[in-house]
């Protein structure tokens, strides 16, 4: 290495060289010859000519000594970017289409590689599963309290077993009552939650068996984000007192940085679970979590827990057991459940762009490796060897790869910037997602790769002397490679328009369906109220009606509701279809009948909302009195209830006797795409009595959702809200968004994945276009003559185009079967991504066909055009 | 090893070899130790000693330092190493028995 460089630097700082070698070489033969009595003159001339030829003997001896290799790669390097920027639409064409696989590529694996790929923060979590019952109730596994301390005393294929405490998000909320009173996201865990998982604290400790019992002092663990945002790191944080929901909480540790739920929500304060095996019975619903013991399979862990299950089983009712299944999977599988379509959709439509561009860097090269035969065939001649011709051709292939790579990089940190913008918060670890070196890497040696082979192919097929001789008889199977090559690039975009235009189609659908109420001008406000301050029922009661009538004061409000919760997935309150009654009926046996929610709203509810009433009416003030429980129904349920038809004024059993008053539009409140759910809603009585005459949700009836329909901007509606709450209680955090907003975010995804997945398209589609715009411009260059000679046998212009054409038409539409039949196939992985469209959307197909040949045959009009302006006389002399 | 005619060693290198076998010299004075010392029947052409020796150079038969003669000139000396002294060894073997199936086919024709 060191003698390398030292060559390489002898070449630039000239010491004594050849030259002065050769001057004191002439310099001594010239002094004998004035020695031997020659003249001065003749002295030195007879001296040269003794010699030789001086700059042709150090020009020798300079080639000998500089390192060959390295020369000649310059030279190669600087011949090469010569030849590229001699053809600049070429290159240019090139390198943006390595750019465009390059980028794209790298930009999607590095979010893919996020979802699908990336190591938990978990030690050895390959061996950690997620195990439960699944039943209607819920899409993720669960265990009754019961069950679990089953499995904990049984816990033969597991090495340890753990579990915390399964809410809808997996984390409840809860307030740190401070001087600015925060929102926080609370978890409950027990204490081998952490040794299971493998997670040591930053600081602090881990809290004790001791500590995770009921009515142990108050301890928590708080999360490294907390701690950096609201304690600035200070390790003093550790063995301090907080308030929160009003009781005092010691800080027992601090969480790793990466520290996450396996539900990969990421909690602000994590608590003992306190699960008591002599109170809790059925109990609460708990996410369990296990590490698998070395070298046992979940096959395996399956079978040694059936006995279990089968007892566990038994614990429930027995009509609901046919619904019940035993579910253990790993944890990756339980965390990528609906990502993993869409993330293997999008890196195969990714893999797609990245063929189209290797198609048309292969393209691109053999057209201009055609174009220089001549060129090669003329150094070749005069002295190039084959391994000489080889690394030329190969040089300029690499230079172009690692041209398209460089943009590409740039490519892809923009694309990934913009990926992170648009995503939906339910993709999860975006936001960590950064450019992946491995991808990168990989991505540039599958395109440095692609344009070696293409780039040597004609290298090695190359006879010099047939080349000069200007022969055409290979060309044609060449130009086979070519067309077949951007018949496959017309095929794959066809797949990928197809895949976008169904995304786009159900998009659409998306959002121009019902959702069943108007979601314009709606101010939402949620809280809940502090443990501590309300644990009266009478202290909630009086925070309500004094909230009612401030709100009511607020200038420019319509309509004004209270609820306990608000679309979308709001609803807190859920029960099994079977426990309602109707009367005078035979109860519902066969099952559970799926899940019933409801909710506990004040009479503006359906108003402002936009909720139409469909039959009877709504609730009003009147009904707030005491009496019956008056009930409206949402379509779905009412349908389920009263099959015959007219639901209101029928009354119906769930824990009293409720009156239908009226059946409102279904809502749907998991987004258009999922079906409605069955649904009622129950109505805020003036009486204390009435708020706890049914069983609470998660957080009792102190959580709460003001919901205001106004004419105003939100912004200033906002603040009067902000205000309200401040003077009825200043330590109640209150978050306040738009309905609108709210909805948004239903969308998001399916716009995230229409999105991605058109913008490949587009990109597919493009490099197809230059594709078969290169190989026809390619056909037209080379037939000139021939061109020529049919012009001068009085061929039309026309038919000079319409030749082009159809040879561009031929192959355009040779690849555009092939493409429909891979969407066919390729569509299919799609369904579950899909809404209201079918999966062989004949639409999309009707509209993704003609546009994919129109843009091809746009193509290649512009080659055609010049084909058709081809003078006869001067293509002939060009021969 | 009996020398086929195709592998004619390059007397050219032999010579350098040969006569730096005597000792580090210069260009100039390789040229002339070769004249002399074959009494004017070998005469090259002087440049081309130059690739040759930068040749041996690079192969790393010689090496070559710049230095003063005698009379404080500047010059380059080339100085044989151990490989090039194995290299003239096997080329004088070779040449002497090329030489001599040569010779005798030249007096038996």
């Amino acid at each position: 290495m060191k003698r390398w460089w030292r060559r390489l630097r002898s070449r630039s700082v000239e010491e004594p060289g050849v030259q002065d070698e050769i001057a004191f070489h002439l310099e001594q033969r010239a002094q004998l010859n004035r020695q031997a009595g020659l003249s001065e003159d003749q002295a030195l001339a007879s001296a040269r000519r003794q010699f030789g030829n001086v700059t042709r003997i150090s020009e020798d001896v300079r080639r000998m000594h500089v390192n060959t290799f390295f020369e000649s790669l310059l030279q190669d390097l600087r011949y090469a970017a010569r030849g590229l920027a001699r053809s600049p639409i070429f290159a240019l064409t090139a390198i943006f289409a390595a750019a465009l696989g390059i980028g794209s590529t790298t930009a999607v694996f590095s979010v893919v590689d996020r979802i699908l790929f990336r190591s938990l923060p978990y030690a050895n979590e390959d061996r950690l599963v997620s195990v439960g019952m699944l039943a209607p109730l819920d899409t993720n596994e669960f265990f009754f309290a019961e069950n679990y301390f089953d499995l904990r005393r049984h816990q033969t294929p597991f090495e340890s077993v753990t579990s915390f405490t399964a809410l809808t998000t997996g984390q409840a909320g809860c307030d740190l009552s401070e001087v600015n009173p925060i929102r926080l996201a609370c978890a409950q865990v027990e204490a081998s939650f952490l040794p299971t998982l493998g997670i040591t604290p930053l600081l602090g400790r881990n809290f004790t068996v001791e500590e995770d019992r009921r009515n142990a002092a108050r301890v928590a663990l708080m999360s490294y984000g907390l701690w950096q945002s609201r304690f600035a790191r200070d390790p003093a944080t550790v063995g301090r007192v907080f308030s929160v929901d009003g009781a005092p909480v010691t800080i027992v540790g601090i969480l790793p940085a990466d520290f996450e739920l396996p539900t990969m929500a990421v909690p602000d304060l994590v608590f003992p679970e306190a699960l008591n095996e002599a109170t809790e019975h059925a109990g609460r619903a708990l996410r369990v979590f296990a590490r698998l013991k070395p070298g046992v399979s979940i096959v395996q862990a399956r079978a040694a827990l059936q006995p279990l299950f089968e007892h566990a089983l038994e614990t429930a009712p027995p009509r609901f057991r046919k619904e019940i299944s035993f579910r253990i999977r790993s944890l990756r599988d339980r965390q990528v459940q609906d990502a993993r379509v869409a993330a293997w959709v999008l890196l195969a439509s990714v893999v797609a762009v990245l063929l189209i561009a290797c198609a048309n860097i292969a393209n691109l090269l053999l057209a201009r490796s055609i174009n220089r035969r001549k060129e090669i065939a003329v150094r070749a001649a005069l002295g190039a060897g084959r391994a000489r011709l080889i690394r030329q051709t190969l040089t300029e292939s690499v230079l172009l790869s690692a041209c398209g790579g460089a943009l590409g990089c740039a490519l892809a940190w923009a694309l990934l910037r913009v990926f992170i913008a648009l995503a939906p918060n339910g993709i999860p670890h975006l936001e960590q997602a950064s450019i992946d070196t491995r991808v990168l890497f990989f991505v540039l040696a599958v395109s440095l790769l692609s344009a070696l082979i293409f780039g040597l192919a004609p290298a090695f097929q190359r006879s010099g002397s047939e080349s000069l001789i200007g022969a055409r008889s290979t060309s044609s199977h060449r130009m086979l490679l070519r067309e077949a090559l951007v018949a496959l690039e017309i095929a794959v975009s066809l797949v990928l328009l197809t895949g976008a235009g169904m995304l786009l189609r159900s998009l659409v659908k998306l959002q121009s369906s019902s959702l069943g109420l108007n979601t314009d001008h709606v101010v939402t406000a949620e809280f809940v109220l502090g443990r501590q301050r309300y644990s009266q029922p009478v202290r909630q009661f009086q925070f309500y009606e004094e909230l009612e009538r401030r709100m009511r004061d607020i200038p420019g409000i319509s309509t004004l509701a209270i609820s306990d919760s608000v679309p979308p997935f709001g609803a807190t309150r859920s029960l099994p279809f079977a426990s309602l009654r109707v009367e005078g009926q035979p109860p519902f046996t066969e099952g559970t009948g799926g899940m019933v929610t409801w909710r506990y709203v004040t009479p503006g509810y359906f108003q402002a909302l936009g909720i139409p009433i469909l039959a009877g009416r709504a609730f009003s003030e009147n009904d707030r009195g005491p009496g019956d429980e008056r009930i409206v129904l949402g379509e779905s349920l009412a349908r389920k209830l009263f099959p015959g038809g007219d639901a209101v004024g029928k009354r119906f059993q769930y824990l009293t006797s409720n009156m239908v008053l009226g059946v409102a539009c279904d809502v749907k409140d998991a987004g258009p795409a999922e079906p409605p759910p069955l649904e009622f809603y129950v109505v805020r009585k003036y009486s204390e009595q009435g708020i706890f005459e049914h069983p609470g949700g998660p957080d009792g009836w102190r959580s709460g959702r003001v919901i205001l329909r106004t004419p105003l901007d939100p912004r200033v509606i906002s603040g009067w809200i902000t205000r309200e709450f401040a003077a009825l209680d200043p330590q109640l955090p209150v978050n306040i968004s738009t309905l609108e907003q709210r909805f948004s975010k239903l969308a998001q995804r399916p716009r995230f994945n229409a999105m991605l997945l058109a913008t490949f398209a587009g990109m597919g589609v493009l490099l197809a276009a230059i594709g078969l715009y290169g190989v026809m411009a390619f056909l037209v260059g080379q037939r000139t003559p021939e061109i020529g000679i049919r012009m001068a046998l009085g061929a039309t212009p026309a038919a000079v185009a319409r030749w082009i054409l159809s040879r561009a038409a031929l192959w355009t539409l040779a690849g555009a079967l092939a493409g429909l039949a891979g969407s066919l196939f390729a569509t299919s992985a799609l369904r579950t991504l899909l809404f209201q469209v079918p999966q062989h959307d004949p639409w999309t197909l009707a509209l993704a066909f003609p546009a994919l040949l129109l843009i091809a045959l746009a193509a290649a009009w512009i080659p055609s055009r010049k084909a058709a302006r081809t003078d006869p006389s001067v293509a002939l002399r060009h021969e | 090893m009996p020398a086929t005619p195709d592998q004619l060693p390059n007397t050219l290198t032999l010579l350098i070899l040969k006569t730096l076998a005597r000792g580090p010299n210069h260009g100039f004075g390789i040229a002339v130790h070769i004249q002399d010392a074959s009494q004017g029947l070998l005469n090259v052409e002087e440049g081309s000693l130059y690739p040759a020796l930068h040749r041996l150079e690079r192969d790393r038969l010689v090496s070559a330092e710049w230095k003063l003669t005698a009379h404080h000139r500047r010059a380059r000396y080339y100085r044989l190493t151990p490989a090039g002294r194995k290299r003239l060894s096997q080329a004088e073997q070779h040449w002497t028995s090329l030489a001599k199936g040569v010779g005798k086919l030249l007096r038996f024709a």
